[in-house]
């Protein structure tokens, strides 16, 4: 059980000096955190074809399509600074690095607005609503 | 083909693909800085994480989009974590409703700071640093001055009318939005009828009542639902015997049971049926060159060819 | 034979054909079909056909075309020279499956395998050819697995047509002969300048044959084994020899529809989402037990977190 008095501090500064990057939501769970050559293997065999985005991972063909951030909004991927050992201890993150559209894909179907990272992006106007100030 | 290798943990998780509002990064406040902290979900009761930016003027909620089997490519790197955090703006009113509902029991009026603790969530008293915290208390609580203190004390009339009209905002966003707010029900033809035409006003408000439920006790939950003049549906877990659900929750579906009604794009998207170990051998032989007599006519799908 | 069309785009598959003979257009004619590359794990499988009037099949066999595989490189490219050089009255057309489709469909939710990804390949040649207006009469199709159903398959396919199915046709019938220089003439050409769309540099070209138990293709396929990628499309990922040296030495990747992972959890997530309708979330932050999270958020996979 994890300590409900540690926070999580994150270091906004850092936002100023992430560089944007490109991001991929894969339909695929791959056991790595770490570098990979995505740009020499996956990037430069992504093909646009009969008004598809296609590409292909170990061999399995993918269908993607780019979402934008919703307005408004800012894509971040944060990275944490110094893992601390206990979970008692105050925790930092930083902004690593920036994105406004992400590409998302699908395993051999066709992407859709059925989709549901594509339904997920109703959130933040449907969080403006419930949350924004009412009228008095 | 090697047999399929079990999922090990990922321990080493140090990595979050988010989706933030604005506020939380590009403001010119002098104190940019924001924390992850942990205060109690009005809803559920139990811990949960919430973000508090602009040095504690706007608190934000953390929601995770996650989805088995997904990872992602940042740049140059692998993060297995496939989840996509959303950080949104939140009413910090929501979270310091309970604790005023919890003192106003006593009926008293009281300063804030002292109807807001929580030893359990100490977090809890950086809500009243949030810009529209004190300014909106009025939607839940009296209100009375003495020299330069302020007292307050729980109003569940106030409190409803504020719900209410939450849950008329959140009606003209799913309008906007043409989010599909009918009883669940999706064709079996796997297309989701967008904009119903035969939604009726009732299914929106009910529908939004459900999300306002998700930041209110379900007393309130329940309070609310009478205010809005709506009659109380018996939920379908009311009337299910806790047996049964059990039973549910640890086998798949049966196919004689009619859950039709609760379909969701899952039913109509699992996988075709695996290769059988028979089939599997044919598959392997097809490499080799050999050309098993049954592989001749079996069914087959069209590959997408040029 | 112009392979830049296959070139420019490796990654899919590509038809590619001579002129169409006038004389094949007036004259019964008769055709032969063969595959190149199939076995390899590297590169592409070619499926060719080619057509003459039977009144030249003498012709043909002056030419002394004869199995592909009996022949070098060199004596392969003379022959394809020779036939082109018989363009009035020999045809041919090619189907390159990519690696990349045979590794995408072999893969595939839906199981397309190789020997149906081989007959609806040449079905397709034999359609081109009828649809270019040649006027065939006789088909002769070489396999390498039993001959019979294929023979009555591709028969019933194409009312009209004397169909013969058989092993080693490419020794038996020159028109089979012709069709199999033709496509492994292409599958060579094609191996050597393979154009990798990956960003790889100078990529050794020291493949080998491509076939498994080559050791130059062993020792290829170790050194350009990348630990999330696998491979280039190159390979044929679907070949156990790439799935085996994937799975000892790359990174492991989950799909939804693995063997043994895949169904259970796609019954789990099936259970969740029904069950999250009508009963308390499964999730770890909801220890309240009346707390039903809302199909909202259910539907779109969003759920709160206890921690980051």
């Amino acid at each position: 059980m994890s300590c409900n008095t540690s926070v999580t501090h994150l270091n906004v500064s850092s936002v100023d000096k992430a560089q944007q990057t490109p991001v991929h939501l894969m339909p695929c769970e791959i056991e790595h955190n770490g570098p990979a050559k995505v740009s020499q293997y996956f990037a430069a065999t992504m093909k646009d074809h009969k008004h598809e985005t296609t590409v292909s991972f170990r061999g399995r063909g993918l269908k993607g399509q780019e979402l934008s951030c919703p307005q408004g909004y800012t894509g971040l991927v944060l990275k944490e600074v110094n893992k601390p050992g206990s979970d008692q201890e105050d925790r930092t993150v930083k902004v690593s690095s920036v994105f406004n559209k992400l590409t998302y894909w699908n395993l051999e179907t066709p992407p859709n607005s059925d989709d549901t990272v594509v339904m997920a992006m109703d959130w933040p106007e449907l969080a403006e609503a419930i949350h924004g100030p009412v009228e008095e | 083909m090697a047999a399929k290798k079990k999922r090990a943990p990922n321990v080493q998780n140090d990595s979050w693909v988010v989706i933030a509002a604005d506020s939380a990064i590009h403001t010119q406040k002098h104190d940019r800085d924001a924390d992850f902290v942990k205060l109690r979900n009005p809803s559920t009761d139990a811990a949960c994480l919430y973000m508090l930016g602009c040095g504690d003027a706007q608190l934000y909620e953390v929601k995770a989009f996650e989805e088995d089997f997904h990872s992602w490519f940042v740049g140059q790197t692998v993060q297995r974590d496939g989840r996509l955090v959303f950080v949104t703006p939140m009413d910090p009113l929501f979270l310091i409703l309970p604790y005023f509902i919890k003192s106003g029991k006593e009926a008293k009026f009281q300063p804030v700071d002292q109807v807001v603790t929580d030893e359990e969530f100490p977090a809890c008293s950086r809500l009243l640093s949030c810009t529209r915290s004190l300014a909106s208390l009025q939607h839940i609580a009296e209100e009375k001055e003495a020299g330069s203190t302020k007292f307050h004390r729980y109003s569940e009339e106030k409190t409803m009318n504020w719900l209410k009209k939450k849950v008329e905002r959140t009606v003209v966003a799913l309008k906007r939005r043409n989010i599909s707010v009918g009883e669940g029900v999706k064709s079996t033809t796997y297309v989701r009828v967008k904009s119903e035409p035969d939604s009726h006003e009732e299914d929106y408000l009910r529908y939004a009542h459900g999300l306002i439920s998700e930041y209110i006790s379900a007393d309130l939950s329940r309070a609310l639902l009478k205010h809005l003049e709506l009659p109380e549906l018996l939920s379908p877990k009311e009337t299910e015997p806790p047996s049964k659900k059990r039973k549910l929750s640890d086998n798949p579906v049966e196919a004689g049971e009619d859950y039709t009604k609760f379909n969701s794009a899952d039913f109509v998207r699992k996988p075709p049926k695996k290769m059988t170990a028979a089939q599997k051998t044919l598959a392997k032989v097809d490499k080799t060159g050999m050309k098993p007599m049954s592989s001749f006519f079996s069914p087959k799908v069209k590959a997408e060819k040029n | 034979m112009d392979l830049s069309p296959f070139e420019a785009n490796n990654s899919f598959s590509c038809r590619l054909a001579s002129q169409i003979p006038d004389v094949c257009r007036t004259e019964d004619c008769c055709l032969g079909v063969d595959e190149a590359g199939r076995g390899p794990v590297l590169g592409p499988m070619v499926y060719g056909i080619c057509f003459c009037p039977v009144s030249k099949k003498e012709e043909l066999k002056d030419l002394k075309v004869a199995d592909s595989k009996t022949l070098t490189e060199a004596e392969r490219e003379d022959l394809f020279q020779k036939l082109d050089e018989a363009k009035s009255y020999v045809g041919w057309a090619l189907q390159i499956l990519s690696p990349n489709t045979i590794s995408t469909s072999m893969l595939q939710r839906t199981k397309y395998n190789l020997n149906a990804l081989s007959h609806d390949t040449a079905i397709g040649l034999i359609q081109y050819a009828l649809d270019s207006g040649v006027q065939l009469k006789e088909v002769y199709v070489d396999t390498v697995g039993p001959a019979d159903k294929y023979e009555d398959k591709l028969s019933q396919r194409f009312p009209g047509i004397k169909v013969t199915v058989r092993p080693k046709a490419d020794s038996l019938f020159p028109i089979v002969s012709a069709a199999s220089i033709c496509a492994k003439v292409a599958r060579d050409r094609v191996v050597k300048g393979w154009n990798f769309a990956e960003d790889l540099g100078d990529v050794d070209t020291e493949y080998g044959s491509g076939y498994p138990n080559d050791p130059k293709t062993k020792t290829w396929l170790l050194k350009y084994l990348d630990p999330v990628f696998g491979y280039p499309q190159f390979v044929r990922f679907s070949w156990s020899t790439a799935q085996t040296l994937m799975d000892s030495k790359a990174v492991t990747v989950h799909w939804e529809d693995d063997d043994e992972d895949g169904e259970k959890a796609a019954q789990r997530k099936n259970n969740r989402s029904m069950l999250s309708y009508f009963s308390a979330s499964t999730e770890g932050n909801d220890h309240n037990a009346t707390h039903q999270t809302h199909r909202f958020f259910t539907e779109r996979r969003l759920k709160s977190l206890d921690a980051l």
